[in-house]
């Protein structure tokens, strides 16, 4: 370290634009990775936390929770496959609503719920729904950002009804849009009326709690079904995947930059410094000694870098407004901050392998 | 007085088969302790070549060296690395020294590279700083020295690893004859009082009163005769 220290200690402002570039390159990482988790979560909460391991959608629905429709008998099958506490039947709808009185829009998904089975959301404020009420529901607690309060009437555009907010949850988002659950009851009510038979109400999907196998099973026993992870559920939440996709593809472009970047700054470093390593080795360095301070620069340079970006992450993180979806976990800092090392590290190699291949004889019989 | 460099049958081959090129030939040269010595001789008549293998920078391809009581002749390249360091100072043609070290640190940084930078490392470089007159220099980078100077630390740099040889490419080649004067009168001064043997590779025939010895290289072949040498050194 000793040439590592001096060398860009004498040459601060090279080193330092560089480190800039890396610091401006880590902070865009991990803010886009903070972006990026904030908005998995504030797309799929619901799915993401929902208290289930599989779903059963209607076939050929693409994994796609709104284009499934499951009779709700299929349940009970269900229940015998899996037990009766570990699956519940689930009601999806998206759909607009005003509040009674005003004529603000406002967008928001309908879930029906089993309101004392394992899907039933936690209660933070107000009270829950009963089974029998068809005129109840259970908010978000984001919907009190857009001026919805307990005992508001809501207005459901798509079906012309009005239920009454009794109970906030938290944390229940699907498509970006709060979740507003009604019972079953209440959702039967407002299922369009079929023409011919009555069929009883359409769910969207049979969550359950089971292992893979037992799910396997119930895909097979069942007719007309596919069983789908929660993970895929996520994935086929509409636009979820492409959003996900394009700021993972943003991520993964930033790290190959960085590698670039450091690999042709070290490189070009490397080259200008060609003959002041064949003196080094001339007079007695080791291979593994140059390597060992090209390593130590490319280490603090990336350290230091990553420590400032860090700072200036959680710094902006803090400034954001509370409704900006960003959530950056420390565990998620680390793994970036791990990867951009690895990374930095892989764009020193070529550098190392040229500065392996300088003989000390080119010390000799050149003026410089 | 002890041989502190002896090359045997020195000979040095490039290429292969056919295209063989002989760069040396059956080159012997003995150097003692306290004696230096100017090799002199036309481009491209082997001097770098010479002083490369002298120095364990290039392995002969036949021929026996010995520095010090050891022959380096069969070593790794590892192992060479460690003669440099160890056994051999070196000074080159333009001084060469890393740009972002101060004075100080250039020297400190042979202790560094053996793995033994510590206080009597600092005490040594600083003695040999204050006696080539350096001592006011040793917060300074190369860069603001004269080219006088530099070289003068280059010495100062081959000095510190205290080695049985000093090889000196050209040492002379970036300065005026005044400044490369006390530069070779410097370095014959270090090897008397240390008892050192010497080599210096040039083509500055004004600095040949200073050495004890000068042998003449041409067309790979070494001889103690300047009659051998048909046209003049320039």
């Amino acid at each position: 370290m000793f040439l590592a220290l001096r060398e860009m200690k004498h040459a601060k402002l090279r080193y330092g634009l560089i480190g800039l570039i890396m610091v401006l390159i880590a902070w865009l990482v991990l803010f886009v990775s903070g972006l990026a988790a904030g908005l998995a979560s504030d797309n799929a909460a619901s799915i993401k936390h929902m208290n289930a391991t599989h779903l059963v959608l209607q076939e050929e629905s693409d994994h796609r929770l709104t284009r499934s429709a499951l009779e709700l008998s299929a349940l009970d099958e269900v229940q015998q496959a899996v037990g009766e506490a570990e699956s519940a039947a689930l009601g999806v709808r998206m759909s607009t609503l005003t509040k009674e009185g005003e004529t603000k829009k406002t967008d928001a998904t309908f879930f029906a719920v089993d309101v004392n089975g394992m899907l039933a959301p936690k209660i933070i404020e107000g009270s829950m729904i009963t089974d029998v009420t068809e005129t109840e529901v259970v908010a978000d607690a984001s919907l009190k950002e857009e001026g919805f309060r307990l005992g508001d009437t809501i207005h459901d555009q798509a079906t012309d009804l009005t239920y009454t907010i009794v109970g906030f949850t938290e944390g229940q988002s699907f498509s970006h849009s709060p979740v507003v659950f009604m019972n079953l009851k209440a959702w039967e009510q407002a299922q369009p009326k079929h023409g011919g038979a009555d069929v009883g109400p359409l769910v969207q999907a049979i969550a359950m709690n089971t292992d893979n196998d037992t799910a396997a099973k119930v895909s097979a026993e069942l007719e007309g079904v596919e069983v789908i992870t929660k993970a895929d559920a996520m994935q086929g939440i509409p636009g979820y995947k492409e959003e996900q996709g394009s700021l993972l593809m943003m991520i993964v472009f930033l790290f190959v930059i960085a590698a670039f970047v450091l690999a042709v700054f070290f490189y070009v470093i490397t080259i200008q410094k060609m003959n002041q390593f064949g003196v080094l080795k001339a007079i007695g360095a080791k291979t593994t000694y140059l390597a060992r301070n090209l390593i130590g620069q490319v280490l603090i340079l990336s350290l230091v870098s990553l420590f400032i970006s860090i700072a200036l992450t959680y710094g902006v993180a803090y400034m954001l407004p509370a409704s900006m979806p960003f959530d950056l976990s420390p565990m998620l800092t680390l793994g970036c901050s791990a990867l951009f090392l690895v990374v930095a590290l892989l764009g020193s190699l070529l550098s190392l392998y040229r500065v392996a291949k300088i003989d000390a004889i080119e010390a000799i019989g050149r003026a410089a | 007085m002890s041989t502190q460099l002896w090359l045997e049958n020195i000979t040095k081959e490039y290429g292969d088969g056919d295209t063989t090129v002989k760069v040396l030939k059956n080159v012997s040269l003995e150097v003692k302790a306290g004696e230096f010595v100017a090799v002199v001789g036309p481009s491209g008549a082997g001097k770098s070549t010479f002083l490369s293998i002298a120095g364990a920078l290039l392995s002969p391809t036949r021929g026996k060296i010995v520095i010090g009581n050891q022959d380096i002749s069969t070593l790794s390249d590892k192992e060479l690395n460690a003669i440099r360091l160890q056994r051999i100072g070196f000074v080159f043609q333009s001084a060469n020294l890393i740009p972002y070290l101060t004075v100080r640190d250039q020297l400190l940084l042979i202790a560094e590279l053996a793995g033994n930078h510590n206080k009597e490392a600092e005490k040594r470089a600083d003695e040999l700083l204050l006696r080539l007159g350096l001592a006011h220099r040793a917060d300074h980078y190369p860069e603001s020295l004269s080219g006088g100077e530099r070289q003068r630390v280059a010495i100062a740099r081959a000095w510190m690893n205290n080695p049985e040889i000093i090889l000196a490419d050209e040492p002379t080649a970036s300065l005026d004859s005044e400044r490369g004067r006390d530069v070779v009168e410097m370095l014959a001064d270090e090897v008397k009082l240390r008892q050192k043997a010497a080599v210096m590779v040039t083509h500055d025939k004004r600095m040949l009163d200073l050495v004890d010895r000068v042998v003449y290289i041409e067309d790979g072949m070494l001889s103690e005769r300047p009659e051998q040498v048909p046209h003049p050194v320039h």
